[in-house]
């Protein structure tokens, strides 16, 4: 074995330093946590929970690679989502029967016509302004949503589209206990979801830090000086949108393996865009791992909202003006995303980093 | 050389050929739908350009893009929705000066409520980030959802009726062609828009100071104008013609509803990307456009009438990325 050269040193320690820092170990939790769920609490609602988390959070981490990492804003990410969503179900429901190769084919078309879109829109509006992008893909996925409403005939219009789900992944497969638990189709659907996601996130992760995602990176803080250095900043970024929109595409066809359903509102619409936005900016732009703060702070807030109304309307039930502001909750999300973006435009995650490289500084001083 | 001569004669060339198409749907329809369509087409135009020349106006001088200008119409709409309501009787009266009266109310109450809403929007929201385009967007779309969610509580979230003066109400009959009265209305109403803003741009020192400040805002400032106010009042003008055109717009189709913004607000976009950012004159032509396209389609095969605009815009991205009249930076 060849001598280490002191680059080679230098990296080996910082690894190993890395394996011995708190954050691994709280990233290591999660994932346990997540693997836990199913164990320690197996009922339905904590199971969905977790799962809608575990997606939304890798879709609103997808997003940031566009977002935060190379700076282009799409409303048309849940539109990619929703093409993953209605592909699989389409595939596997409506014009195909529950198999595994229907499955594994509706997530191949879903991919091929996310990369096509991906690139068709890049190439269409990333020549001008990079605003005429968010303009492009709002327009675009206006007319998805309306094609999916519309077209009934052939996407099952508002009622959508319901499947089951084939062999192992069905909700009536049994598989016996395992420590206790029954492992059913749910159960098995779940752990193949959080593979999945666990996968994607693990991609995602390398995406970012390797050099492409550095050239991104470098687009994002400064363009013209980017393309300056020699970058091509348009084939970049029109890799990082396909990249960005294929998670996406997988996610939607995960998600839709556990809802068993599609319809527009569900996979397609403006709201879940807003969702989506909150998330990342809740979360932090341009940390992957916002995403998880993100989605677990809006999908628990999602679960309690109901719980908070009856609560207001029991303790004040005169109150007419704060019972209508709380019916009208996406009035409070909205001025919540506003109130972040002025004042936390780094988020939850940006701002915890921020602070811990604060303290780091001073105490080494 | 094929290139080189589609680029310099592209845009003369698109125009020509786009004027061909407009007979086009000459084929699937006798002449006198033909001519009925083509005057509502020509009045949604009209009423859609007033949404979008605010759009392209501050986004020409403050570049800013407004994701919030499409909420400004519903206002607008509501607005006037309340004004009829509350002056019912002066809109079911025969007479056509009660009508017109309480018809001028309406505008005017919708324009200086919605410039009030565009001057709290561009002071809270938009002043703050100046320069980022990034930001912008995401905070006029957290606008956008706000005061969505304020029609819903202000209004309530159903759709209703909008009611229409009865000056407005049916049709004039000339040489066997039924025209409507409202379409031909909005149409003036329109034109008489576009005639003020172009007088106020051209012929007006304010008018001057605002093209000055499109094509390069510092050095108005530096020449001692007050931009930051000049950027206000733009503004609010921006949001008054969305009112305006939410006003037209919402007794065209005699219903309000709180989702309106957003669904037109995608509209604007489409005109604005393809008649050019910036561009008042580029505004009405794409609306045009927008508006004829849409209706022709939308009867000769429904499904598709939205799916007819966006190809539209994906064309002129193709062939003028800019749009047909790119103006200023």
């Amino acid at each position: 074995m060849a001598e280490l050269t002191p680059v080679q040193i230098f990296r080996r320690e910082e690894t190993d330093k890395y394996f011995k820092t708190g954050t691994f170990y709280l990233k290591l939790a999660l994932v346990a946590v997540f693997f836990m769920v199913p164990f320690v609490f197996p009922s339905f609602k904590v199971i969905d929970l977790a799962l809608k988390i575990m997606i939304f959070a890798v879709l609103v981490a997808s997003f940031d690679i566009l977002l935060g990492y190379t700076g282009i804003l799409s409303f048309g990410h849940v539109m990619f989502f929703g093409i993953g969503a209605y592909s699989v179900a389409m595939m596997v429901g409506k014009y195909g029967s529950p198999s595994y190769v229907n499955l594994l084919i509706g997530f191949i078309i879903a991919m091929g016509i996310t990369i096509a879109l991906a690139m068709l829109i890049s190439f269409l509006s990333l020549r001008v302004k990079a605003i005429f992008f968010a303009m492009v893909t709002l327009a675009i996925a206006e007319f998805a949503i309306i094609f999916a409403t519309k077209l009934s005939g052939f996407t099952g219009g508002e009622d959508g589209i319901l499947i089951s789900m084939p062999g192992i992944f069905k909700t009536s497969y049994q598989m016996g206990t395992f420590l206790g638990l029954e492992i059913k189709g749910r159960i098995i659907t779940y752990y193949f979801a959080f593979i999945v996601s666990l996968g994607l996130f693990l991609l995602m992760l390398r995406f970012i830090d390797s050099p492409l995602g550095r050239v991104l990176q470098a687009i994002r803080d400064n363009e013209p000086r980017a393309e300056a250095i020699g970058y091509k900043t348009f084939v970049f970024k029109a890799i990082s949108i396909c990249f960005g929109c294929l998670v996406a595409t997988i996610l939607g066809g995960l998600y839709v393996m556990w809802v068993a359903y599609a319809n527009p509102e569900s996979v397609l619409g403006i709201p879940i865009m807003l969702d989506v936005l909150l998330m990342v900016i809740v979360g932090g732009m341009g940390t992957l791992y916002g995403g998880l703060a993100g989605a677990a702070f809006l999908m628990i807030a999602y679960t309690f909202l109901p719980d908070l109304q009856n609560l207001t309307q029991s303790l004040l039930p005169n109150a007419h003006l704060l019972h209508s502001i709380m019916e009208r909750w996406l009035l409070i999300f909205g001025v919540l995303f506003i109130l972040v973006v002025f004042f936390f435009p780094k988020g939850i995650i940006g701002t915890i980093q921020d602070f811990l490289l604060q303290r780091k500084a001073t105490s080494s001083d | 050389m094929a290139e080189t001569i589609l680029q310099r004669w592209g845009q003369k060339f698109f125009i020509l050929g786009a004027m061909t198409l407009f007979l086009l749907p000459l084929m699937g329809m006798d002449f006198k739908t033909y001519l009925t369509l083509t005057i509502a087409g020509v009045a949604v135009g009209m009423m859609l350009f007033l949404i979008a020349s605010g759009l392209s106006l501050i986004f020409g001088l403050m570049d800013v893009i407004n994701f919030a200008h499409g909420v400004c119409f519903a206002w607008g709409a509501y607005v006037a929705f309340t004004v009829f309501k509350y002056f019912e009787s002066l809109v079911v009266a025969p007479s056509v000066f009660k009508n017109l009266l309480v018809f001028f109310m309406a505008i005017v109450a919708a324009m200086i409520v919605v410039a009030g809403v565009g001057i709290v929007v561009e002071r809270v929201l938009v002043r703050r980030v100046y320069g980022s385009h990034l930001f912008q967007i995401l905070i006029t779309f957290g606008g956008m959802v706000v005061l969505t969610e304020l029609i819903k509580i202000i209004w309530g979230p159903n759709d209703e009726v909008m009611p229409v003066p009865a000056t407005f109400k049916g049709n004039w009959d000339i040489f066997d062609v039924i025209v409507l009265k409202y379409p031909i209305i909005a149409i003036v109403i329109g034109l008489i828009v576009y005639g003020i803003i172009q007088f106020v741009l051209k012929n007006t020192k304010v008018g001057k100071i605002v093209r000055a400040g499109v094509e390069d805002p510092d050095m108005v400032q530096a020449m001692g104008h007050n931009v930051f106010l000049l950027f206000t009042a733009v503004f609010a003008a921006g949001a008054g013609l969305a009112a305006v055109g939410g006003v037209a717009m919402s007794m065209f189709t005699q219903q309000v509803y709180s989702e309106m913004g957003g669904a037109y607000l995608i509209f604007a976009f489409i005109v604005v990307i393809i008649g050019g950012l910036g561009s008042i004159t580029g505004s009405l032509v794409g609306a045009l456009i927008v508006g004829l396209s849409y209706n022709y389609v939308a009867y000769l095969f429904p499904p598709l009438a939205m799916g007819v605009n966006i190809l539209i815009m994906v064309i002129i991205l193709l062939i003028k990325p800019t749009g047909l009249f790119a103006a200023g930076k």
